[in-house]
C-alpha cells in the first residue's frame, strides 16, 4: 500500500502529467473567476481532450482544473459579491461585507488558506477512507438521505434569527426554495409542472441565473446607491498585512476549520448532495458555534469565521466526493458524474479494481488534490494584494463590468435571453428580500436541494410507505434536526426568561 | 413603508403558494405530492407571518439574522433614484441583447454606462469599451465558443 502511495506521487510528478496539471489549473483559475461557468461544465468541455492521455495524466489535468475552480470561485465572491462558482455563494455572505469594510485582503487570505487546509483534510480522508467507507455509505438509504437534506435546510433556516418571526420567515423561504425547484418536468412521470407554457421551463430553473441574480444584483444595486468604491471611504488597510491576518485567522480558528472540513467531507461522501450544500452546512455550523448572540450578530456583516467555514468545506468535499466515485462508481455530485465518464474513457472500472490493481492511480488523484491546491494558494497569495485593490476603484467603473460578467455567466446556462430575464427577476427578488429582512440563504439551499429531497422522499414513500419514519437511523436524524432548530433558542436566554434582546 | 412592503411581499407569497397548492391538487399523486407537501406549509407559515405583522406591529426582529445589510447613509430620495436608475440600466441591457444580440449589446451598453452614468471621459470610455469587447470576443466567442442568439433586428434584416 505504501508503495502505491509513493508510486501515485511519482505518477503526478512525471513531467507530462505535471505540465497537464498546471495547464488544467490555469483553466480552472479562469473558470473559477467567471460567474456561472462552473467547474462541472468545464470538466465536461475538457473530457474530449483526455482520450490520448494516460489515466494519471488525465486525472492530473481534470482534477487539477476542478479543485482550483472551487478555490478561485471565492475570489469574486469576496471582491464583488458575485459567486464565481455556484458553490461559492456562502462565501459572499461574510466575505463581501469584509471587502466593504476594507478587509478584502484579510478575507481573501482566510478563504485561500482555509481552502488549502480543507483540501488537505479532504485528500487525507480520501487516502485513509477508501477501504473503510463502504459500510457507512451502504447504511444510508433514501429515507436517511432525505432526512440529511432536510437537516441541511433546517441548519440554514435556524440562522434566520432567534425571534418567532425570524424563524417563520426562514422556514417559509426554505419551503419557497423547495417549491421553485419543482418547476419543470417531474422526474418520475415526466409530467410538466408550473411551466406556464414556456419550453424554457421544462428543464426547471437553472441554478446559475438564480444564484447569481439573487446574490450579485442586490449588491451591485447597493454599490450604485452608495456611489463609492466597494470598500467605500474605509481607509485602505495594509493589504499585505491583511492577507497575513487572514492566514493567521485560519490557524486561530483551526478547530472550526477542521470541523467544517469534516462537514465538507461527509456531505461529499453522501451521493448527490454536492458542494453548495457542504458550504451552507459549514456556514451554518460556523454561525452556530458563536458563543453568544452578540458574537452571532457579527455574522452576515463580515465575520471572518463565515469565510473560513465555507472555504474549508468547499475544498474538503472534493476528497469526500471522490470516495464513492472511486470506490463504488456512485458519483457524489454532477462534476463527479462527469469524471466518471473519464474513468470509462480510460478503461478504468470504479470499484474494487481501483483499490487493488489501480491503487497507484487512485493515490495519484489524492496527490493531485494536494499539489494543485498548494500551488494555487501559493500563486494566489502572490497576486492577492493587486486583486484586493479592485475594491478601491470607484463603483461607477466597476458596476458595468461586473454586470456584464453576471449576465454572460447567466447566459451560459441555456444560451437564451430568458436566462437574463430570470437573473433580473431573482435580482429584484433578492433586493426586495434584503430590504424587507427576509433571508436569502434558506431559499437558495431549498432550491439547490429541492430535486434531491423530492427524489429521496418519493423513493422512501414508494418503498416503505410511511413506515420509514420509524426507522432507527431516521429517528436519530429527526432528533438531530430538532436539536439543530431548538439549540440556538436554548443556548440564548430568551427575553421572556430575563435574557437580553 | 417597511411594514407595507412586508405585507405586499407576504401577499405575493400567499398568491404563489395558493396557486401551487391549487394546481398540484389536480395532478396525479406522483406529480403533485411534493409541490403540495411544500406549498401548504408555505401558505400556513406566510399567513402566520402576516397575522403577526398585523397583530405584533413592526418587529425589528429577526434577532441576529445572517443576512446582508444595505447602506443607510444615503438620503432616501437619492437612494430610491439610484435604485431605479440601476434597475433601468439592467432592463436596458436585456432589451439591447434582445434587439441586437449579446456581442453587439456588450460594447453599446458598456460605452453608454461609462459615458452617461459614470460620467468618465469619452477617450477612457472608448478605450475601456474596446478592450472589454476584445476580451469578450476572444474569451467567450473564440476560446470558449459560446453560441449567442442573434438579436431580433439581425433576424428581421436577415443577417
Amino acid at each position: 500500500m505504501s508503495d502505491a502511495f509513493i508510486d501515485g506521487l511519482f505518477l503526478v510528478l512525471q513531467w507530462k502529467a505535471f505540465s497537464l496539471m498546471i495547464l488544467g489549473m490555469g483553466l480552472g483559475f479562469c473558470v473559477g473567476l467567471l460567474p456561472g461557468i462552473g467547474g462541472a461544465a468545464t470538466l465536461a468541455l475538457m473530457i474530449p481532450f483526455v482520450f490520448k492521455m494516460s489515466p494519471a495524466e488525465a486525472f492530473a489535468f481534470l482534477l487539477g482544473m476542478h479543485s482550483v475552480a472551487a478555490t478561485t470561485g471565492d475570489i469574486t465572491s469576496i471582491l464583488f459579491g458575485v459567486p464565481g462558482e455556484g458553490l461559492s455563494a456562502a462565501t459572499v455572505v461574510d466575505g463581501y461585507p469584509m471587502a466593504k469594510r476594507g478587509e478584502a485582503g484579510r478575507a481573501l487570505g482566510a478563504a485561500l488558506m482555509s481552502s488549502l487546509v480543507g483540501a488537505l483534510i479532504g485528500a487525507v480522508t480520501l487516502a485513509l477512507a477508501i477501504p473503510i467507507v463502504r459500510p457507512l455509505v451502504l447504511t444510508f438509504g433514501s429515507p436517511e438521505l432525505f432526512m440529511l437534506s432536510v437537516i441541511g435546510i433546517a441548519c440554514i433556516t435556524s440562522l434566520s434569527g432567534l425571534s418567532l418571526r425570524g424563524q417563520l420567515r426562514g422556514f417559509a423561504m426554505g419551503l419557497f426554495g423547495l417549491l421553485l425547484s419543482t418547476i419543470g418536468q417531474e422526474r418520475q412521470s415526466g409530467s410538466l409542472r408550473f411551466d406556464t407554457g414556456l419550453m424554457y421551463l421544462w428543464e426547471g430553473l437553472d441554478l446559475v441565473p438564480v444564484l447569481v441574480g439573487i446574490f450579485a444584483i442586490p449588491e451591485l444595486v447597493d454599490l450604485a446607491v452608495r456611489g463609492t468604491s466597494i470598500a467605500g471611504d474605509k481607509p485602505a488597510a495594509n493589504l499585505s498585512s491583511g492577507v497575513m491576518e487572514g492566514i493567521k485567522d485560519t490557524f486561530r480558528h483551526f478547530w472550526l476549520v477542521f470541523r467544517c472540513s469534516a462537514v465538507g467531507v461527509f456531505v461529499g461522501i453522501m451521493p448527490g448532495a454536492g458542494g453548495g450544500v457542504a458550504q451552507w452546512m459549514a456556514y451554518a455550523h460556523a454561525v452556530q458555534s458563536a458563543k453568544d448572540a452578540k458574537e452571532r450578530e457579527g455574522f452576515g456583516k463580515g465575520d471572518v469565521r463565515g469565510v473560513l467555514g465555507p472555504g474549508a468545506a468547499n475544498n474538503s468535499k472534493e476528497g469526500g466526493d471522490l470516495i464513492p466515485t472511486i470506490a463504488f462508481g456512485v458519483p457524489g455530485s454532477g462534476a463527479m458524474a462527469i469524471l466518471l465518464g473519464a474513468f470509462m474513457i480510460m478503461g478504468l472500472v470504479p470499484g474494487p479494481d481501483m483499490l487493488t490493481k489501480h491503487l497507484a492511480v487512485t493515490y495519484s488523484m489524492v496527490w493531485t488534490l494536494v499539489i494543485a491546491n498548494i500551488i494555487t494558494v501559493l500563486l494566489s497569495l502572490m497576486v492577492l494584494n493587486h486583486l484586493a485593490k479592485l475594491t478601491y476603484i470607484r463603483g461607477g467603473l466597476i458596476i458595468p463590468f461586473v454586470l456584464l460578467l453576471v449576465f454572460v455567466g447567466s447566459y451560459t446556462a441555456n444560451n437564451q435571453i430568458l436566462d437574463l430575464i430570470v437573473t433580473f427577476c431573482f435580482g429584484l427578488l433578492g433586493y426586495i428580500m434584503v430590504r424587507l429582512g427576509w433571508p436569502r440563504p434558506p431559499l437558495v439551499l431549498g432550491f439547490v436541494l429541492g430535486k434531491l429531497v423530492e427524489t429521496y422522499l418519493f423513493i422512501s414513500v414508494a418503498r416503505y410507505g410511511f413506515s420509514w419514519l420509524s426507522q432507527p437511523l431516521v429517528l436519530l436524524l429527526i432528533a438531530l434536526m430538532v436539536v439543530v432548530i431548538v439549540y440556538p433558542f436554548v443556548r440564548e436566554k430568551p427575553a421572556w426568561a430575563g435574557g437580553g434582546d | 413603508m417597511h411594514k407595507k412592503g412586508n405585507l405586499l411581499f407576504s401577499f405575493f407569497l400567499i398568491l404563489i403558494a395558493g396557486y401551487a397548492a391549487l394546481s398540484a391538487s389536480h395532478w396525479s399523486f406522483k406529480t403533485g405530492f411534493f409541490p403540495l407537501a411544500v406549498s401548504i406549509p408555505l401558505l400556513v407559515l406566510v399567513i402566520l407571518n402576516l397575522v403577526l405583522e398585523f397583530v405584533g406591529g413592526t418587529e425589528k426582529a429577526s434577532g441576529p439574522a445572517v443576512e446582508a445589510e444595505f447602506t443607510n447613509d444615503v438620503a432616501p430620495e437619492v437612494a430610491r433614484r439610484r435604485v431605479i436608475e440601476t434597475f433601468s440600466w439592467i432592463v436596458g441591457f436585456i432589451a439591447l441583447v434582445f434587439l441586437v444580440g449579446f456581442p453587439a449589446a456588450v460594447p453599446l451598453f458598456l460605452f453608454s454606462y461609462l459615458a452617461i452614468q459614470s460620467r468618465i471621459g469619452w477617450l477612457l470610455s472608448v478605450s475601456l469599451t474596446a478592450t472589454t469587447w476584445g476580451a469578450f470576443y476572444f474569451l467567450f466567442q473564440r476560446l470558449l465558443n459560446l453560441q449567442f442568439e442573434a438579436g431580433v433586428m439581425q433576424t428581421w434584416m436577415g443577417w
